[in-house]
């Protein structure tokens, strides 16, 4: 019976830490630099952690269907620079609207370029993707013979900078980004087909899904998704720098992907806590550059917490006697 | 608190007199009762004191809390944002802005944007939500300011660029004269050239990156200076990788198009004391001019590799901008998107010694 009883306590435990472990070690950032930092507690910072934390939270969703499917991108920070400056050098022409809906639709094709490349000439993820770091970069560099275009387009700069009732654009969008993740992930069958050839690529074949089809879709998406960050990016920035763009966004977004709880090897993950660990990254950057911590100190501190979520999902599976 | 006690003393004292006339004055029996009645008031009356004194004190420490939150809202904060904080040359714009601030009486914050155009965004908004009065910012991306700036300034918070660039509604960018540091170089290597023996009139030019608009004016200063003096620049070559291993390459690309060059310019530091040492290793006979006023290229002048450098004043810049916001803060003055020159230095084998010098006593270490 106690042995029984405590098994139950064990799985609740674990249960519950799926569920809101992140949510309460972001908490307890919070709290933490609350109490040290007058500054940090206003509602205007608040709000700044929450808008800063949409770069990498809207890429991360495509980042997040990536690697739950088995695979990778890590071309994501230079394709970001790419169709960053190539979107924004077409406002003279096709105006705010068109250039923000064609940089969103160039990210989906060069993402669908890469699932083609992974998937038809079975090349591995990894290579392609890295490969595509390197063209989509030096691509945005002869693009403007690194000289950054200047955005002056309004409907463009509202995308990173508007408000819509005192809550900041990105946040909105963000939200809309989400649900509709949340809605593909896992009301459509879609969102099954990405899990089930994440966990086992051969039985999904044999089970009649379209694998590759799956994986150029999931790769798509990716490319979908970090348009939209692209175009937030810049706005928030005011110009898309060739050289400057998304340096090292490739390694934000998997952080936050992995520090949400979606396992590296492909299966299940999770999009709510892809959300937190987006804002725990921001907060913890944000805390600690108020209180004039050394940046590189933040670079460890973010090292840290990666490896202390990762460590504490460990003890979840120890806890429930699984093994990953 | 001493003073409650001398308070509490005196009135047990008095208290105690009083008792002692109290018992010449009545009966041994009487006395008696007399003392514990006595007694009584006087805890009473202690007990009394002791409470209003504790009223004071709560009263006290209220008003000196008061205080101390008025006094905290008094003084004025300029916020620093800096590229980072890697570079001699950055630290030596901190140096100038946090000095400036010691001598003004400024409270002083400073973040890294870690070189990191989306951090230096977060980074001003932070700054702006801390409440600082002003903001002095070196950017690592100055086309990134405009909407962070902006922000800034709608919560009526002054922004000034300490040096590389400006894009959006700066109050006012200092940075280094560079065509007229490409100038002096131009003018420089002319002067080292006056008994020039083959009778050529070639130099070459490296340049940085051309996104780097301060860097391209060095370049434009110097090829507009040469050409005046009569000399044509008969190889122009970007530097790639900007460092001294790319400054080394650059040469040495310089060189094998065009070998009949009597001197170099290179638009910044590494870089050129790698073209310098890249001369040296082909034993060729060209002065190599380079830009900033490095720890690394005023050693190279002093070994002889290096024939002079345009220096840079970062300390200069740094302190001028918080000067420059004390004026609009304190004194209402206008900037409005204005371009305040700071003087460059040409530093040649002859005058090292009296800069180094100079620049030691100004940052509180060796120059080189």
């Amino acid at each position: 019976m106690v042995d029984i009883r405590s098994r139950n306590l064990k799985v609740k435990v674990a249960q519950q830490w799926e569920n809101f472990g992140m949510l309460f070690i972001l908490v307890l950032i919070l709290a933490i630099f609350s109490s040290l930092d007058p500054n940090f507690r206003t509602v205007y910072n608040f709000i700044s952690i929450f808008k800063y934390s949409t770069f990498i939270a809207i890429g991360g969703i495509g980042m997040a269907f990536c690697i739950m499917s088995g695979d990778f991108d890590i071309s994501v920070g230079s394709m970001l620079a790419f169709v960053g400056v190539l979107g924004s050098s077409f406002i003279p022409f096709i105006g705010g609207v068109g250039a923000v809906l064609s940089t969103i639709v160039i990210a989906s094709i060069l993402g669908f370029i890469n699932g083609i490349f992974i998937t038809k000439l079975r090349i591995p993820a990894f290579i392609t993707t890295l490969g595509m770091l390197y063209i989509f970069r030096a691509l945005a560099y002869l693009y403007t013979s690194n000289v950054p275009v200047y955005i002056e387009n309004k409907f463009w700069l509202y995308i990173g900078n508007g408000k819509i009732f005192n809550i900041n654009f990105p946040i909105i969008l963000m939200l809309i980004c989400y649900l509709g993740g949340y809605l593909l992930l896992r009301k459509s069958p879609f969102g099954r087909y990405i899990v089930a050839v994440g966990t086992n690529p051969d039985a999904s074949r044999l089970s009649g899904i379209n694998v590759d089809k799956v994986r150029i879709i999931v790769f798509t998406l990716v490319g979908f998704f970090v348009g939209i960050s692209s175009v937030v990016v810049s706005a928030n920035l005011g110009s898309a720098n060739p050289g400057q763009l998304g340096q090292g966004y490739e390694f934000q977004v998997i952080t936050a992907v992995v520090l949400g709880g979606t396992i590296l090897g492909g299966g299940n993950g999770s999009l709510g806590g892809l959300f937190v660990a987006a804002l725990i990254i921001t907060a913890l950057k944000n805390g600690l550059s108020l209180m004039q911590v050394d940046s590189y100190w933040q670079d460890v501190a973010t090292g840290l917490v990666l490896i202390f979520a990762v460590a504490l999902n460990r003890i979840r599976y120890t806890l429930l006697g699984q093994r990953e | 608190m001493r003073k409650l006690h001398i308070l509490k003393l005196a009135l047990i004292t008095i208290l105690s007199i009083t008792l002692v006339a109290t018992f010449s004055f009545v009966g041994c029996a009487q006395a008696e009762e007399a003392v514990e009645e006595v007694e009584e008031a006087t805890e009473e009356a202690v007990e009394e004191v002791e409470e209003a004194a504790e009223e004071v004190e709560e009263e006290v420490e209220e008003a000196a809390e008061e205080v101390e939150e008025e006094a905290a809202e008094e003084p004025i904060t300029i916020g620093f944002s800096v590229w980072t904080m890697e570079f001699t040359f950055f630290q030596n714009v901190e140096k100038g802005v946090r000095d400036a601030c010691e001598d003004l009486g400024y409270e002083y914050i400073m973040i890294d944007q870690n070189a990191d155009p989306t951090k230096m965004v977060q980074d001003l908004d932070s700054l702006v939500s801390q409440g600082v009065d002003a903001i002095s910012v070196t950017p690592v991306d100055p086309g990134a300011l405009g909407p962070a700036v902006q922000n800034a300034r709608d919560a009526g918070i002054p922004v000034v660029c300490a040096d590389i660039g400006k894009s959006g509604p700066v109050n006012a960018l200092i940075i280094s004269d560079n065509f007229e540091g490409g100038q002096l170089a131009a003018g420089y290597l002319d002067e080292l050239l006056a008994d020039n023996p083959d009778n050529t009139y070639k130099f070459g030019l490296g340049n940085l990156q051309p996104q780097w608009t301060y860097a391209r004016e060095r370049g434009e200063g110097f090829i507009d200076k040469s050409e005046e003096l009569g000399y044509e620049i008969a190889s122009e070559i970007i530097v790639d990788p900007p460092s001294a291993e790319g400054g080394y390459d650059t040469m040495q690309q310089i060189i094998s198009a065009a070998p009949d060059i009597v001197g170099a310019f290179f638009s910044s530091g590494r870089e050129a004391v790698g073209a310098a040492q890249a001369v040296e290793g082909a034993g060729e006979d060209i002065y190599v001019v380079g830009y900033n006023g490095d720890p690394e290229e005023l050693q190279a002048i002093e070994d002889g590799i290096l024939a002079g450098t345009i220096l840079q004043q970062p300390y200069v810049i740094g302190y001028q901008s918080v000067e420059i916001l004390k004026e609009i803060l304190e004194e209402g003055a206008e900037y409005e998107d204005e371009v305040v020159p700071a003087p460059v230095k040409l530093v040649t084998p002859e005058n090292l010694e009296e800069i180094a010098a100079e620049l030691e006593e100004r940052r509180g270490q060796p120059a080189y």
